[in-house]
């Protein structure tokens, strides 16, 4: 039942008229995203009941109290740049738009964390921290995704995982609505000692937070976040510049900070670039250290195009490359330091035979963003084709993981040489190391697709569903993990991927709807991103397909 | 063009949210200012920034979106700066502001226009002006000045006041001094006084294209009748709808150059026409005018067909050139003819060139929505006052307007110039 009006009254009057919506201007544009047509059969999931833009975490309590009164389900988000953000699960969804909540709560460089609140994105951070000499742990897509989306809620990975370790783990402290209303400050915070650590005291809820891959909003609202903060060795004041004639894409940064060193090697073979990767990571040596992942970034896909073939023609294969090469930043703060680095590395890539790839100090420049904040990755995983998948993917030792490599291929590559995936000659990874290796690597297979062209969605729904086949006889990845970042991309009533991998898994999915329940008794918190309570065979019966509810056996 | 024939760029928005700031790796310099959608800024929803329009317009095709009061709302209270389409395209290939026209078309042509914009175009359609003056009045603004009547004679250069210009009373002296300059330094320059007629640009911005077309048509056909070969005009939007809009609907003013004010006054200072005698001791800031900056890149007149390449790489057969906001002159030559000012510091505001914070007076909003007209300006008022500067310059007549109309409606105070009030100065 649609709610109704005594309903969104109820919700107009904690926030006010002019902060709650259901006008189906506005709700029409809190149902399309990129990466729909994969669990949904086109650009729309089901709309939200209405959309609400709260402004402190009093209105959210106020408001999560409702939706458990009235059998509502709400569901934060930030940016709302993910295909999973705008999920629901019936029309009683209420999403949370956070957009009024955008400070910068505080920045602690000596204690090295920051507060924020949850519309508050990674570049937004990032910028204000550098002012203090500090740098935040920027998250793979990019600038403009939201610090606490990345650290608390969904999969948060970044090109410099290697030092700063995945964004669940840099952590410090949140303040939760939880799903019941209950206002919960976590670790130290509950103690009433300041946000300096996410445990204690009593039983930590770091695990329940975030656990691997985040609840996309099924756990409640993260109203504050502590993260963690690193040295930045660059300018406080980070300036962009560039050709007054070129347009904004042409600009960046001047050259590579003093402190900062690119470098970029050949291992001409998975196995070396695997190993070299591992032993870079071991050493410490580098703050930034990834595959190779290489793409010419160009003014548009005309362009590409072009810088592609004169690539080709002057004998540069960067598809090769970035399959067998490592990419790394060196950061120090002295001179000295930078030395030691720099030898620690040409030692090992000695020992493992590499081949430094010549980067002028313009392409260093151009390359720095990228490296560092994972500028110009929405437009490689976007503009290509309109989409772009990231299955299978993992996190685990180098060992698990170039087996998982050899095995994308064998579902990747005939694809694309078949024209239904863009043609990259061999699947694309983004490979990074966590930890400095001591928490394995995270890869993720990447292809890029096209979800308005009927073979290229066949293509995509092909690798995917082989991704997650349950059936260790017969899927490629037979004890690999769990697919779609290990449950972080899943509609679940749509995709089935606990429900169905969970036998194969330990059962783990008990467990995770054991937690579901205990910090969400009435079911409030919006659930298709993360899981239910209880499997409801009602959600293997229907779908909600190309913008319409239908029973699973009509035809789609 | 149609809105069915969007369909692919619409799929292809990807809610990344980037039409919503301003370029990353380009002026993100303070983050009190990272913002570039005044719409989005001001109301919050997605509808209104230009992610929203895309969301809406796909629904509108696939015969799903009501329209409602706020549907309409979404599409019009905004000023069509497009800051949006130069930040989206720094991530995408799809024509976000070429699609904003067309969507505001079709809704005008569904019966859908905001009324106050009715009523202005009624007062385009009985007096050829957006101002709602008498059409006999229009030449007002120079009565008195010794120059061509090109209703009767033929020039070299003519002299285009545009609508603002003519109809608002306290910027006749920009005006008659920009007119002024031009006949110091020996030009043949006439205007069309009485007889001139609106651009149409503002007409197109809201979407009566028809409207658009017929002035277009009028004023290419006046240029030809008076023999003229360039066209010189001190409003950004005549400059940006001669240039820009004219060349989009095939209808290119033929061997007739089309120049801003700035960009003449620029020739006229290196060929030692104009010389600066005295000094400006002002520290002031230059605010880009929308239609002069980056909504005046030339258009490049692709026509082709969306190719697949390399399997699927969306490319364009031929290879298409998008408007970016790349627009070297539009952004360099005011600030060189600041810069050689004796006296003058010119400080950058922290949006700038392509990046720049729109004045608040464009698409129709000073019309429809004047509460969020003045609310922009003040937001750029404030953005000027953390630079230290004394003035705040630009080149365009709607900017200068509505500054000085949101200062009196109780915005962060600075004094506004037209960089024609400038230039007098230091002669």
């Amino acid at each position: 039942m649609p709610i109704t009006d005594i309903e969104y009254y109820a919700l107009e009057d904690i926030v006010g008229a002019d902060y709650i919506s259901r006008d189906p201007a506005v709700i029409e544009c809190y149902c399309q995203c990129w990466g729909h047509v994969g669990p949904w059969g086109g650009k729309y999931s089901p709309r939200p009941a209405a959309v609400i833009l709260p402004g402190t975490t009093d209105e959210i309590e106020a408001i999560v109290k409702i939706c458990n009164k009235l059998d509502m389900r709400f569901k934060p988000l930030s940016s709302g740049f993910e295909s999973v953000t705008f999920a629901q699960c019936d029309d009683r969804g209420l999403l949370l738009d956070m957009k009024r909540m955008n400070r910068i709560v505080e920045i602690d460089a000596k204690n090295q964390r920051a507060v924020v609140e949850s519309y508050v994105n990674g570049w937004n951070l990032e910028h204000e921290v550098a002012k203090y000499g500090m740098m935040a742990a920027p998250i793979g897509v990019g600038p403009s995704g939201g610090v606490i989306a990345g650290a608390c809620c969904h999969f948060g990975a970044g090109n410099l995982n290697c030092s700063m370790g995945g964004l669940g783990r840099n952590v410090l402290g949140v303040e939760w609505v939880l799903p019941d209303g209950t206002v919960y400050t976590m670790g130290s915070g509950e103690g009433g000692t300041d946000w300096f650590s996410a445990d204690g005291p009593g039983p930590s809820m770091r695990g329940v937070l975030r656990g691997r891959a985040g609840a996309n909003g099924g756990h409640g609202v993260i109203t504050r976040a502590s993260v963690k903060i690193y040295p930045w060795y660059g300018d406080s004041e980070i300036t962009f510049a560039g050709p007054e004639d070129q347009s904004a894409i042409h600009k960046g940064i001047s050259s590579v900070p003093e402190r900062y060193k690119i470098f970029m090697v050949d291992f001409h073979s998975r196995e070396k670039q695997f190993e070299a990767l591992r032993k870079i990571g071991m050493t410490e040596a580098c703050q930034m250290l990834a595959g190779a992942l290489a793409f010419p970034l160009t003014e548009g896909n005309d362009e590409r195009y072009a810088a592609t073939v004169a690539l080709q023609e002057a004998g540069v294969d960067f598809n090769r490359v970035a399959d067998e090469g490592v990419v790394g930043v060196i950061a120090a703060e002295t001179e000295r330091g930078m030395a030691y680095r720099e030898a620690i590395v040409n030692s090992i890539v000695e020992e493992i035979g590499g081949d430094y790839m010549p980067l002028g100090e313009e392409q260093q420049a151009q390359m720095f963003p990228a490296l560092m904040w994972n500028f110009g990755y929405v437009i490689d995983a976007f503009r290509n084709t309109g989409d772009f998948l990231i299955s299978p993917t993992s996190e685990g030792s180098p060992e698990k993981l170039l087996n998982m490599r050899k095995a994308a291929d064998a579902i990747i590559t005939p694809e694309m040489r078949k024209g239904r995936l863009l043609d990259c000659d061999v699947s694309q990874v983004f490979l990074i190391v966590n930890e400095q290796g001591a928490g394995g690597f995270h890869m993720e297979n990447v292809c890029f697709w096209d979800p308005y062209n009927e073979d290229s969605v066949k293509a995509y729904l092909g690798v995917a569903m082989e991704a997650q086949n349950p059936d260790a006889e017969k899927s490629p990845f037979p004890h690999l993990g769990l697919p779609h970042l290990g449950a972080g991309l899943q509609i679940e009533w749509t995709h089935h991927v606990h429900e169905d991998l969970g036998p194969v898994y330990n059962n783990y999915d008990y467990w995770l709807r054991q937690v579901k329940h205990a910090i969400d008794p009435n079911n409030a918190a919006e659930w298709s991103a993360y899981i239910p309570e209880k499997y409801d065979p009602r959600f293997r019966d229907r779908v909600f397909w190309n913008g319409e509810w239908l029973s699973q056996d009509k035809e789609r | 063009m149609q809105l069915e024939d969007y369909k692919h760029d619409m799929q292809r928005c990807t809610r990344c949210t980037y039409c919503t700031w301003v370029p990353y790796q380009d002026q993100q310099k303070d983050r009190e200012f990272f913002k570039g959608c005044p719409s989005e800024k001001k109301y919050l929803w997605n509808s209104y920034a230009a992610a929203g329009k895309w969301n809406i317009g796909y629904s509108m095709i696939n015969d799903r979106m009501e329209m409602t009061d706020m549907t309409v709302d979404a599409v019009f209270r905004c000023q069509m700066c497009g800051s949006c389409d130069v930040s989206c395209k720094v991530v995408n290939d799809i024509e976000t502001l070429d699609f904003m026209y067309d969507l505001r078309a079709k809704l005008v042509e569904d019966g859908y226009a905001v009324p106050a914009h009715v009523e202005l175009i009624e007062g385009l359609r009985a007096e050829d002006n957006m101002l709602g003056g008498k059409k006999a009045n229009r030449g007002d603004w120079a009565k008195g000045m010794k120059v061509k009547d090109l209703n009767k004679e033929t020039a070299e250069v003519a002299f285009r006041a545009g609508c603002r210009f003519a109809y608002d009373e306290e910027l006749w002296p920009i005006a008659r001094g920009a007119l002024q300059i031009l006949i110091d330094a020996g030009i043949d320059v006439g205007i069309w006084g009485d007889q001139e007629v609106c651009c149409g640009g503002r007409a197109h911005s809201i979407g009566f294209v028809g409207d658009f077309t017929k002035y277009a048509e009028s004023n290419v056909e006046d240029l030809k009748k008076a023999g003229i070969k360039t066209l010189v005009t001190p409003c950004a939007d005549c400059y940006q709808a001669y240039k820009v809009l004219y060349e989009k609907y095939d209808m290119k003013p033929e061997g007739v150059e089309i120049l801003h004010i700035t960009e003449y006054i620029l020739r006229l200072i290196e060929a030692g026409k104009i010389k600066f005698t005295k000094e400006v001791p002002l520290t002031v800031t230059y605010h880009d005018p929308c239609h002069l900056g980056r909504l005046g890149e030339p258009w490049h007149g692709w026509k082709g067909k969306e190719v697949n390449k390399l399997g699927l790489l969306i490319c364009h057969e031929p290879p298409k050139k998008y408007r970016r906001g790349a627009n070297p002159d539009g952004y360099g030559i005011p600030r060189k003819i600041i810069e050689s000012i004796p006296g003058i510091t010119l400080v950058e505001m922290p949006r700038n060139r392509e990046a720049a914070w729109c004045c608040g007076a464009g698409g129709g909003v000073k019309e429809a929505y004047p509460e969020f007209a003045t609310w922009t300006a003040g937001e750029r008022l404030h953005e000027a006052h953390t630079t230290g500067a004394q003035a705040l310059v630009t080149a365009c007549g709607w900017c200068r307007r509505n500054f000085v109309d949101a200062i009196n409606e109780g915005a962060e105070d600075i004094e506004i110039l037209d960089i024609i009030e400038l230039v007098q100065k230091a002669m």
